[in-house]
């Protein structure tokens, strides 16, 4: 048996949004000179446009470092990148896998925060070693004695002499870098064992087929060696295996205890799951890693090509984010007003938001997204039950005997000046008060059970303009409850638009259908006929608005040089109404089919 | 048919509206500048050779504000250097704060027979506010000199703080002067203008206001004897203009002078808006066209169809198939199944239903490619 490297150390980094886990990430590349300051793009880890503009991670990121310690020794680092978000838990789990150690970053003006805690409690299900950091030293607000004992309080890990950084300004980072060398131990497995190698990512390279994120567990591979994943029947050839400097860099092996990646001309981005763990295609018998937790979405909402005919770019564009987000779940749709597209399962709004924006970047392609829904249980009278997340998929209401919602534990944490409105907020969203605690004077945390379908309607934007911004929120699902819900259906010009459905609460569908018509009423433009807006609950008409008939749509004067002129402002009228989709008689610009998420009028 | 187009960039002063090629206060520029006009229009005269062109106009600017030797000038010009048919329509553009007695002589010599004249509207307030440099008795005595003549009377719409009364009173004062046509426009914003700040603060009345007052000014052109026969152009019977209907028609025109615009030999091209340019590129023999556009057939048969909806003489079949060897129901098969209920047909014609002319963007964006 061959022991692993002992002077290497994987490990990650978990942090709430915010509290500078990119800039740390960034800082340590810099002093372990992996890159020059020179070179530096800010949030070099962060690669995708969307992560830079939102300051966010979403997607895990390897690399490579090797740092010179006072012991005199020369380590080797794998970090891996993490996001912070509570939708990306499914991400930081696959991180965690392949790592011994993780530093827990948190801000010192801002202590422990709630989405912080379900990933530390993640990493030590993982027996990972935790070093806490103190970030934003530097700045005046910065409590380092609160945020330490909070550290102490609510997780239980010693903070003494734990780094205290300004990752902003490079202070103390070199703290960090010894820690790790102390702290966290180099990774266990026989590097002479038969292969065993944990895929935590992947994605398609044109050239290079699919390129599989590894940690080794037990032994060494190299290029020409044959290989399989443990649960499909396919083999390969590797012909690259490298290390993450944070690019791509050919190595002649990978050895157990190290995060490379493996690329092997795979080209079917379905043969290969993440979770899954590729062993040597002679020995068949390995015994797959232990794989991740299945996580089941919440949130779910129908994308649809805004062109009928990009349908299939649609489909590619999915199964290309599938491979690199697992979490992601989707299967074909059809909607009489949209066509074809898929219903997707989404960890979270966020998540959504960001899968959203990606296929419309990253492919280039032009979508409509309906409103988001949940998945309702719903018990038939002839004592069948069955999960729905579209709500033109629920019976009529005569074969339902009753429904249950999805319900969560939410924990809001706020100064206490919001309370009263936090609470309002609450009551309005059918929640359930359950506690209230005073974790010190400025900072309180109200419990409460709320129905998801409440929250992903506007929970996140009320709660935020409710208290300015200072709460934040998090929470779990907690099960199902009876409910009285009903199907409401909007009608455009007499006729149901089945993609504008909603499962509402009975309470609820009055002022909804209301809302919603007044918002669609101003979201639809004016055509030469008059649209009538209604919401209708079986077949019954609650609430009604009024798209007028377009009154002036003409070029007052039209001579000789008008012409050109002319025929320009039509072309662009034109292209405007590309951007909207004919349902029925009605032309609906795409981004209506999101207004339902809208509670007020602009 | 085929028109000429004279540009003449001067005026006294700036409307708050005006987004034409115009020079307040350069007067002492019209010298050289019609130096080089005449010059252009022998250029094109080599040129259009084989052509016989029915109407002349004259625009800006305000042509009745430079020395009328200079129209006359152009017009003698013009009768060397092209083909007129016989009874020519020639028209004039003029400004009621611009005209005398003796300039209306001369352009009479000249051989012009129809005035446009800018009212815009009666009420003298709204004059001042669209910077006009007249009055509404300004333009009662322009009337008077022009009696017995055809003149055309031009009236906006969509003023700030216009009322239905006013535009009765803007109406009834152009009929009541004698004019026996009369072009009734919607104010158009354009951005960079003056009024376009009123605009972007909601001080214009918006489309559905401008449609009320509309629909209100036509009846009230109806009811004196103007019939509509184009968007925003009513005239009593036999006086409508030839020039204008001519682009309606997808005629060939020649435009002549700063900024003109043409259409003709299966082009549509434009004059320079610089006024250097323009004065350097003529004396040194060329023309001063800088955009140009052939119009491929495709093309040529949506801007057929795009003008003629815009007259209530319509689509005619015949004419459409005589210019394009094919049927225009066919060519545009998907469109005008999806509009035929905005239209009346009438034997071989097809036009818009009068309630529907003025929103037929709606329809036309129908016939468009792609």
């Amino acid at each position: 048996m061959a022991k692993p490297n002992r002077n290497l150390r994987n490990f990650c980094i978990i942090a709430h949004i915010d509290h500078g886990k990119s800039t740390i990430a960034d800082r340590i590349m810099e002093l372990t000179g992996q890159v020059s300051k020179r070179d530096m793009e800010e949030q070099l880890l962060d690669s995708m446009d969307i992560e830079r503009e939102r300051g966010i991670t979403i997607k895990l990121a390897p690399v490579r470092m090797y740092y010179t310690a006072l012991d005199g020794q020369e380590y080797e680092f794998n970090l891996i990148d993490t996001p912070g978000h509570v939708d990306f838990t499914y991400e930081v789990s696959r991180s965690l896998a392949a790592c011994e150690g993780a530093l827990l970053v948190v801000d010192a003006t801002q202590g422990v925060e709630a989405q912080t805690l379900a990933n530390v409690y993640l990493a030590l299900e993982n027996d990972l070693e935790i070093i806490p950091v103190i970030n934003k030293i530097d700045l005046q607000s910065a409590r380092i004695d609160e945020a330490k004992q909070e550290i102490e309080d609510v997780i239980g890990l010693d903070c003494e002499g734990c780094p205290c950084v300004s990752a902003k300004e490079g202070t103390n980072i070199r703290d960090i870098l010894e820690a790790v060398v102390k702290q966290i131990p180099p990774p266990e497995g026989d590097t002479e064992a038969p292969l065993k190698a944990l895929i935590f990512d992947s994605y398609y390279d044109n050239y290079k087929g699919v390129i599989l994120f590894v940690r080794l567990k037990d032994g060494t591979v190299k290029v020409g060696d044959k290989i399989k994943a443990a649960l499909s029947d396919k083999t390969y050839e590797v012909t690259e295996v490298g290390a993450f400097a944070p690019f791509l860099q050919p190595k002649e092996s990978l050895q157990a205890g190290e995060v490379g990646y493996i690329a092997a001309s795979i080209k079917s981005i379905e043969d290969v799951a993440v979770g899954d763990t590729v062993i040597f295609a002679d020995k068949p018998e390995t015994p797959p890693l232990p794989g991740y937790k299945k996580v089941q979405p919440v949130v779910f909402c129908g994308i649809y090509p805004l062109d009928g005919s990009k349908f299939l770019d649609l489909k590619e564009a999915i199964l290309k984010l599938k491979l690199n987000d697992a979490s992601l779940v989707f299967e074909p749709d059809n909607s009489v007003a949209l066509g074809f597209g898929f219903r997707c399962g989404f960890l979270g709004l966020l998540h959504m938001e960001i899968i959203q924006e990606r296929i419309e970047r990253e492919f280039n392609l032009d979508i409509i997204t309906t409103a988001p829904s949940v998945s309702y249980l719903v018990h038939k009278t002839d004592g069948t039950s069955f999960y729905v997340d579209n709500p033109s998929h629920l019976p009529s209401p005569s074969d339902i005997d009753y429904m249950e919602e999805p319900i969560v534990k939410a924990e809001i944490y706020s100064p206490p000046d919001y309370l009263g409105s936090i609470m309002d907020l609450c009551q309005d969203k059918r929640g359930v008060f359950k506690d209230m605690t005073y974790l010190d004077a400025r900072r309180v945390k109200l419990e409460y059970r709320l129905p998801l379908n409440e929250i992903v309607y506007d929970f996140f934007d009320e709660l935020k303009s409710r208290t300015r911004g200072y709460a934040s929120f998090d929470y779990e699902i907690a099960g199902y409850e009876r409910s009285k819900l009903v199907r409401m259906d909007i009608l455009l010009n007499g006729e149901i638009c089945d993609a504008l459905s909603i499962i509402v609460h009975e309470d609820r569908a009055y002022p909804r259908g209301r809302t919603l018509c007044e918002n669609l009423k101003d979201a639809i433009p004016r055509q030469l006929f008059e649209i009538p807006v209604q919401a209708a609950i079986g077949g019954k008409i609650i609430a009604r608005e009024t798209v007028k008939a377009v009154r002036k749509d003409v070029l007052a004067k039209c001579y000789g040089g008008d012409i050109t002129r002319k025929k320009k402002l039509l072309e662009k009228q034109k292209e405007g109404k590309k951007r909207m989709r004919q349902i029925g008689t009605v032309q609906v610009p795409s981004e209506v089919f999101m207004q339902i998420l809208k509670t007020n009028k602009d | 048919m085929a028109g000429i187009y004279l540009h003449i960039p001067f005026c006294k002063h700036k409307c708050t509206y005006c987004d034409f090629t115009s020079f307040p206060d350069r007067l002492s520029f019209a010298e050289a500048y019609m130096a080089c006009l005449y010059k252009e229009i022998e250029l094109r005269g080599k040129q259009l050779e084989s052509y016989t062109f029915d109407t002349v106009y004259f625009g800006g600017g305000t042509p009745s504000v430079i020395d009328p030797k200079y129209i006359y000038g152009a017009m003698k010009q013009i009768k060397k250097c092209f083909h007129l048919a016989k009874n020519p329509e020639i028209t004039i553009e003029m400004n009621p704060g611009t005209v005398s007695e003796q300039k209306i002589a001369l352009y009479k010599k000249a051989g012009i027979d129809r005035f446009s004249v800018g009212l815009q509207t009666a009420i003298d307030e709204q004059l001042k506010n669209l910077g006009r440099i007249h009055t509404a008795r300004d333009f009662v005595y322009t009337c008077g000199l022009l009696k017995g003549e055809n003149f055309s009377a031009d009236v906006m719409l969509g003023l700030k703080g216009q009322t239905k009364e006013d535009v009765f009173k803007t109406i009834e004062l152009a009929s009541r002067c004698g004019a026996k046509h009369i072009s009734m426009y919607a104010l158009t914003p354009e951005d960079g203008t003056p009024i376009y700040t009123d605009y972007l603060n909601g001080e214009l009345p918006d489309g559905d206001e401008v449609r009320e007052l509309y629909d209100y000014g036509y009846s009230l052109l109806k009811e004196r004897g103007y019939h509509r026969y184009e968007v925003s152009n009513f005239a009593k019977k036999g006086f409508e203009s030839r020039h204008n209907l001519n682009y309606w028609q997808r005629g060939e025109y020649i435009g002549l002078g700063i900024s003109a615009s043409s259409f003709i030999c299966g082009k549509r091209f434009s004059n320079t808006f610089d006024l250097d340019e323009y004065i350097k590129c003529v004396l040194s023999g060329f023309l001063p066209v800088v955009e140009s556009e052939n119009v491929e057939k495709e093309d040529a048969k949506f801007e057929f169809v795009m003008l003629a909806l815009r007259t209530v003489y319509g689509i005619s079949a015949h004419k459409y198939a005589e210019s394009f060897g094919s049927d225009w129901k066919s060519d545009f098969a998907d469109a005008y199944q999806k509009t035929r209920m905005y239209f009346e047909e009438d034997g071989d014609v097809t036009r818009i239903k009068d309630e529907y002319l003025y929103v037929q963007n709606q329809i036309l964006t129908e016939y468009m490619n792609g």
